[in-house]
């Protein structure tokens, strides 16, 4: 029998984890000069509160069942569950709340794929209790900072605004609006031009489709098409934000694209839309993760239906690593240890651990290892110095019996 | 700069000669002696790869390439995530149900319930007949589908048809149609919505000259 991870699933060995680890120290570092504080939800939610807001697809969740037959489910993502627990401390809070979260996320393969990833890690924050322009402008600018830390600068920004879009697709009518709506998230401009439409609606369809590109040209575009007071103010807020954004470049930001076909199939977000987008060498672009705003989302696991506006993103980890390995940034071996501490002879080992001890308590920042060869196969003295060597340990500390060291340094080849 | 993946068989011809009209040559491609499966366009700004078309929205689908020239019926079958941009107007067949002509059936919804369906498009069989609500065991083969019904391993088949040779010499005829295909433009969408090296502009051109050909 030969015992495997589960499909889709992986084990992080000690480099991994390093290279984990410094990925999200730098991205935490960020997080915290913003003020953000990282708050830790369950792994397993109940069915129905991952379900809420509509974003998920059940067939994604990985599920299980509790004792009383509730249905559980692994988190697929984040935002469910900090809106449920923060929603509970929003009353009363007069200051929004910034909350970042590190984690595992669990997504369950479609049909067809072939052993592909089910767990993935992810990175990201949530900006609760605070609408409007500055408020999506500072979630941009910490992806910005993020990006920045992380050294990569060949970044896209693509930004939507997905309750603009959605009422740009209302003239259409009721029963061709999912199928328009679909045609536009996915890019199918030939499902648009074959659809029953007339034609001053197939060209807005196809309008819509294309409306992306240079900020201030789409924003022009988007003006010169008969809007109503409504799509005006959210226009202007657009625009208000991609000026803010422009004029507080601080030269390294990445490329912005104003893609107001940047849709999702489902109501979810009710304001900008973004997706960072990063270039790996040998393989291209990636979405490095993702975010926007959801005003409605929090209202619907307050008890008395009160909603708050929220905005937020997520860094998929893998995905941040494909970018940042060629950049030979992460580190590319595990530490390796500074002493070496070996009892000459097997009634030595307790001074070799008694001097092993004082070792670290001296030099806290050193990692010191004790050699336990000696006691069950004694090994040479020479097998061991060339083992350490090897391993590029710098010291040996020969211990007898009678606690007398013995230093040797070893010379770095 | 862009990469296009290029299909293998019927469509080949079509598609460099459609390249070749705005600028971009992969004629090498038709060389029968070209062994090469990545090549570069003669002004080195663009680059082609040459995969089956069952890969070409494999490779679409993962930004490897950033165009990509496949049926209709692929993308019909495989479902990828690709954006569709431009019906190309070359490549016209059709997906057919085919059955023995010495057999009784005229019609898909005469095949007995339970009965095998031999196809290469296991996916698009099995939505048909399931929206006929007709219960078959689609049995998937590689190629040479037409010897499902000939030896008798299966009822009929679903199979792409052009003129229809390949049905008659083979003693079986067409008894219902699923759609018509034809060669499509599909991208990368993340590529698209990027627009770097002038994709948008490529495929404009590309565009105009498919519209002209209707």
């Amino acid at each position: 029998m030969v015992y495997q991870p589960p499909i889709g699933a992986r084990d992080l060995f000690p480099l991994d984890v390093m290279q984990k680890r410094w990925i999200e120290r730098h991205l935490q570092q960020v997080f915290h000069r913003w003020g953000y504080h990282r708050i830790i939800t369950p792994t397993l939610e109940r069915l129905d509160t991952l379900m809420a807001g509509g974003a998920i697809e059940l067939s994604t969740v990985i599920q299980l069942q509790d004792r009383e037959g509730d249905s559980l489910g692994l988190r697929p993502e984040l935002t469910a569950s900090i809106a449920r627990a923060a929603v509970t401390r929003m009353a009363g809070a007069s200051h929004p709340q910034r909350l970042y979260y590190k984690a595992n996320v669990f997504r369950r393969t479609p049909k067809g794929n072939h052993n592909r990833q089910q767990e993935f890690y992810q990175a990201g924050l949530e900006l609760l209790g605070c609408g409007g322009v500055a408020a999506d402008a500072e979630v941009l600018f910490v992806i910005q900072d993020c990006l920045a830390h992380l050294g990569l600068t060949d970044a896209y920004l693509v930004l939507g605004e997905a309750a603009l879009t959605r009422s740009l697709l209302s003239p259409f009518p009721a029963n061709l609006q999912e199928s328009v709506r679909e045609a536009i998230a996915t890019l199918d401009r030939l499902t648009l031009e074959s659809l029953p439409l007339t034609p001053e609606l197939r060209d807005r369809a196809l309008l819509i489709l294309d409306l992306r590109g240079q900020p201030a040209d789409v924003l022009l575009r988007v003006s010169q098409l008969d809007l109503t007071d409504e799509q005006r103010a959210i226009v202007s807020r657009l625009k208000a934000l991609v000026e803010l954004l422009a004029a507080s470049d601080a030269g390294q930001s990445p490329r912005l694209i104003l893609d107001l076909s940047l849709i999702q199939t489902f109501d979810y977000y009710t304001g900008m839309v973004f997706e960072v987008v990063g270039r790996v060498p040998t393989s291209g672009q990636r979405v490095l993760g993702q975010g926007g705003r959801y005003d409605q989302l929090l209202g619907l696991y307050h008890p008395q239906g009160q909603s708050f506006p929220g905005v937020g993103f997520v860094l998929n980890m893998e995905e941040l690593y494909q970018v940042l390995l060629p950049t030979g940034q992460l580190p590319q071996q595990i530490p390796v240890s500074d002493r070496l501490v070996v009892p000459t002879t097997p009634n030595a080992y307790a001074a070799a651990f008694t001097h092993a001890r004082h070792l670290r308590q001296t030099n806290p920042n050193e990692r010191v290892e004790v050699e336990l060869a000696t006691l069950d196969k004694p090994l040479t003295p020479e097998a061991i110095r060339a083992h350490a060597q090897n391993r590029r340990i710098r010291q040996i500390l020969w211990i007898s019996e009678t606690g007398e060291v013995e230093t040797e340094d070893l010379l770095q080849s | 700069m862009i990469t296009v993946a290029l299909p293998k068989g019927g469509l080949l011809k079509d598609s460099i000669r459609l390249l070749q009209s705005v600028g971009l040559d992969f004629s090498a491609f038709l060389d029968e002696s070209n062994r090469q499966l990545e090549i570069w366009d003669t002004s080195r700004t663009a680059k082609a790869l040459l995969v089956r078309n069952y890969d070409v929205p494999v490779y679409v689908e993962y930004g490897q390439a950033q165009l990509g020239i496949v049926g209709y019926d692929m993308l019909r079958e495989k479902r990828p995530k690709v954006a569709h941009l431009v019906d190309l107007q070359f490549g016209h067949c059709r997906l057919s149900v085919a059955v023995k002509a010495s057999s009784p059936y005229r019609s898909a919804l005469e095949l007995p319930p339970h009965c095998r369906v031999a196809s290469k498009f296991v996916q698009c069989a099995s939505e048909y007949f399931s929206s006929l609500d007709l219960p078959v065991e689609v049995v998937p083969l590689y190629g040479s589908v037409e010897l499902g019904p000939i030896t008798g391993m299966s009822e009929a088949i679903v199979d792409l048809v052009a003129s229809g040779r390949t049905l008659q010499e083979n003693h079986l005829i067409e008894i219902d149609q699923l759609f018509e295909s034809t060669a499509r433009l599909i991208a990368h969408p993340l590529s698209y919505r990027l627009n770097e090296d002038g994709l948008q502009d490529k495929i404009e051109q590309i565009r105009a000259l498919s519209l002209a050909m209707v």
